[in-house]
């Protein structure tokens, strides 16, 4: 008989282990390791993939930034957000202040190889106008009345009303031209795949397995200058540490959304660089105007002294945000320096007790940690408001809740009294960035507060159909007097900035302040 | 021998028949757990800046007005013919989406239980024979520690030293078999914690039996006193052991999924749930309990094999 010592001989054990490496290869499927990658492919994480790659119909920064890739709009954004031509070489307005004229340029083709010309831009905004196609954004070009083709190069689209916003909502993502070739073919499912994604842009897309990979390549029919890196991968990371690892480990060449807690490490990391820049977004919490005692501008006024955005921003978000300095963030139109708003614990006990809640009052802050900090920013709220007496609970809720209670509720049935918001007009445009937010609207559709001032309201619609430079800013300066600083809106906390980090062979990002990177323009260094 | 077969037979039969109402069930509970929870799936899909007659079309067009049993009816006859519907979010088939994302899943899963059972019996077996020694000991510390250690903190710390540090394995996507090692490796810890812990309990047990003793006896080789009389007797606690850990493998792997970037089915979930993709939702969730279901059928049918008194009972 043998020791039991002996059981597990080494016979036994490497047949063990011959086993488990063979059922191992097994499970994971046979593959071959790829080669080693030249350099010629740029691998960028984001923490989410792109929902759909059709200009028309997605809100979404992830998907954005794909398409800002694959299309082109006909004027567009520079990095400080003055406006350049793109498919248009010039554009003028008429002395109507509503007939806008596209002198388009030539040779444009799309990816599928159809021509770019009037009749494709006429076709586009119809698309989007299309009530019965219902795509999302179409209520961003509700001010369009009609496209005319003038000839095959030139296209006037008129607004029903002079629009003071009309560039930036041109130069917006959601205006890119899409091929109406790809786009008639797929109807519904356009940008939902490889196949059904057509635009005049530098990169094509040649893959996307969801939530895997999107790759792109460059488009060499481009009209402009040809991107120097051949091929670009979106490798969605939904976990920031591992996203944070990846990029250390060489596995990524950029990322976006780094955790405050491993900034400054990576800023200190050789190999790696820190890219900032000013956005338009900006983190807030809003009220239910309809409810007491949120109808007193007293009250919130008072919520607003009480809080300290300095603390705030020093201690959860270092080196992340800036403290707010109006209700919108400086890069944008229409910003008007306000100042900070600064913490006055006795003006704010005054106000409450002016309002008759000497003692302070009970009340509940809703958030979600789909904002980064969410969960510790109404922590840090709630006991900043226990300082002035205002006792407040908490409540965490999912983004679909969260959703829930800001679309289709009336005021009497919106539980809701303080809540979290996140802010960032994609347009960069104090109109998009105010009117649909604050102004008094019969159903509320993104006035998720119940917002209502009478003279914002006539300020706002003033401002709207305002196209001269100097008075249009004086009218929005106004505007945010009132829902900043006399009948205050929101808690303004602070403005983001948008941060990237790469690998330091990457040069020449753009970043954009509407919080989305692109790389038609990025190099490796030699 | 026929009888035995015909018993064995009927065995099955039972056991497959029992399927179909735990089906049944589950997507009933699926469905109105779906319908229950705050949240509105035509808001959803129609966009924050949709205007309420958008909202009220969309909500007609996903039959979302239709009277509750009759929105039941609809999804269990079509899922019947294999149509779970379409993503609300990404506007694509639902049965396409799973299939695009549950082998990555499975992969994961499977290795993860290959791994454990492979590990657990290897581990459990040892510490069974050196029972109260120092393997033992050391083996039951181990064990221990793998059972107790959360998934996601050991995900990052293999990345930080077998990526970051060693630079032996990518640290996060899918693309050869060495992107799946850290999963599978991470999924599978607990589980072989867990099987060691079960198998050296099971194995003491038997080893006190008279018929050890009597193979003993007969001069067996101790190896083959252990491996063909013992363990064959340890495997049903444990083989239902793996059936149920397998199960959890499948429907857990959403932290090991997000920290190694794998498009699997967990991620899947979790993301229409956060945006209320009923058909989504009601699809992959009916999918994980067909194959949790049919995985202790086939853990039925296992034990069938390995105790043959089973297939007359």
């Amino acid at each position: 008989m043998h020791g039991r010592g002996d059981l597990v001989g080494r016979s036994g054990r490497w047949c063990w282990l011959g086993l488990a490496c063979a059922a191992l290869g097994a499970a994971v499927g046979c593959g071959v390791a790829e080669p080693p990658e030249a350099r010629d492919t740029l691998v960028f994480a984001p923490p989410a993939d792109a929902t759909v790659l059709d200009p028309h119909n997605t809100t979404d920064s992830q998907s954005d930034q794909v398409i800002l890739m694959l299309f082109d709009t006909l004027i567009t954004f520079d990095v400080e957000m003055h406006i350049t031509g793109s498919l248009a070489e010039t554009w003028e307005v008429a002395e109507d202040r509503v007939t806008w004229t596209f002198y388009l340029r030539r040779g444009v083709t799309f990816h599928d190889g159809s021509a770019f010309d009037a009749e494709a831009v006429r076709a586009n905004f119809e698309r989007v106008l299309d009530p019965e196609q219902n795509h999302k954004r179409l209520p961003l070009f509700e001010m369009i009345d009609r496209v005319e083709v003038v000839d095959d190069y030139t296209v006037n689209i008129i607004t029903a009303y002079p629009f003071g916003a009309f560039e930036p909502t041109m130069a917006h993502v959601s205006a890119a031209i899409v091929s109406p070739a790809v786009a008639t073919a797929h109807g519904r499912t356009f940008g939902r795949s490889a196949e059904a994604t057509s635009g005049t842009g530098p990169y094509r897309v040649v893959r996307w397995t969801k939530d895997l990979e999107i790759v792109l390549e460059r488009f060499d029919g481009y009209w402009g200058e040809a991107p120097p890196i051949r091929r670009v991968e979106y490798r969605p990371i939904p976990e920031a540490v591992s996203r944070v690892i990846a990029l250390e480990a060489g596995d990524v060449d950029v990322i976006t959304h780094i955790p405050p807690t491993d900034l400054a490490r990576l800023q200190a990391e050789p190999g790696i660089d820190i890219y900032k820049a000013v956005s338009i977004g900006a983190q807030q919490f809003r009220f239910n105007h309809a409810k007491e005692p949120f109808d007193d501008p007293r009250v919130v006024q008072a919520i607003s002294y009480a809080i300290d955005r300095r603390a705030i921003v020093e201690n959860l978000m270092p080196g992340l945000v800036e403290v707010s300095t109006g209700a919108l963030t400086p890069i944008m139109r229409g910003y008007a320096d306000l100042g900070e708003i600064e913490q006055d614990q006795a003006k704010a006990r005054q106000l409450l007790a002016e309002a008759g809640y000497p003692d302070g009052f009970s009340t509940t802050i809703s958030t979600t940690p789909r904002y980064l900090m969410g969960v510790e920013l109404a922590e840090v709220l709630a006991a900043q408001l226990g300082q002035v007496g205002i006792r407040a609970e908490i409540d965490v809720l999912d983004w679909g809740s969260m959703v829930a209670f800001w679309e289709g509720l009336l005021p009497e049935n919106n539980p809701q009294e303080i809540f979290i918001m996140g802010a960032g007009a994609s347009t960069a445009d104090a109109d998009w960035g105010l009117r649909p937010i604050f102004m008094t609207h019969p159903t509320n559709e993104n006035n998720y507060g119940y917002y209502s001032n009478a003279e914002f309201d006539r300020v706002i619609q003033e401002a709207m159909r305002e196209t001269d430079a100097e008075a249009r800013q004086a009218l929005y300066r106004r505007a945010q007097e009132i829902v900043y600083l006399e009948d205050p809106g929101a808690i303004w906390l602070y403005d983001n900035y948008f941060i990237i980090g790469a690998r330091a062979d990457v040069t020449n990002i753009t970043q954009s302040p509407l919080g989305v990177a692109t790389f038609e323009r990025a190099a490796f260094r030699e | 021998m026929t009888g035995s077969l015909g018993a064995f037979g009927r065995h099955v039969g039972r056991a497959v028949i029992q399927v179909v109402p735990v089906l049944f069930g589950i997507s009933l509970l699926v469905f109105l757990i779906v319908h229950v929870i705050p949240g509105d799936p035509a808001v959803i899909a129609a966009g924050l800046e949709s205007s309420p007659e958008v909202i009220e079309r969309i909500r007609s067009e996903l039959g979302l007005d239709l009277p509750l049993p009759q929105q039941f009816w609809r999804f269990l006859s079509h899922a019947l013919q294999g149509d779970l519907g379409d993503s609300i979010r990404t506007g694509r088939p639902v049965a396409q989406e799973i299939a695009e994302r549950f082998p990555y899943t499975l992969r994961i899963a499977l290795g993860g239980i290959v791994l454990a059972t492979l590990l657990g019996l290897v581990v459990g077996v040892t510490a069974a024979v050196y029972h109260n020694r120092i393997w033992d000991n050391l083996i039951m510390v181990l064990t221990l520690v793998a059972v107790s250690t959360p998934s996601y903190w050991l995900a990052l710390m293999l990345m930080l030293v077998f990526s970051l540090g060693l630079g032996l394995v990518p640290s996060i996507g899918v693309g050869t078999p060495l992107h799946y090692v850290l999963p599978i490796v991470t999924l599978g810890t607990q589980s072989a914690g867990l099987i060691a812990r079960m198998t050296r309990s099971t194995m003491l047990e038997v080893l006190r039996q008279d018929y050890v003793r009597t193979a003993r006896a007969k001069g067996l080789v101790e190896r083959s006193v252990i491996y063909k009389h013992a363990l064959r007797n340890t495997l049903i606690p444990i083989v239902s052991l793996i059936g149920l850990r397998f199960g959890g493998l499948l429907a857990g792997t959403v932290l090991v999924e997000s920290v190694f970037a794998v498009p699997g089915m967990g991620r899947m979930i979790v993301e229409a749930v956060l945006n209320r993709d009923f058909p989504m939702i009601q699809g992959a969730v009916l999918v994980v309990a067909t194959v949790f279901v049919l995985t202790n059928l086939m853990v039925d049918l296992v034990y069938g094999i390995i105790d043959p008194r089973l297939r007359a009972t």
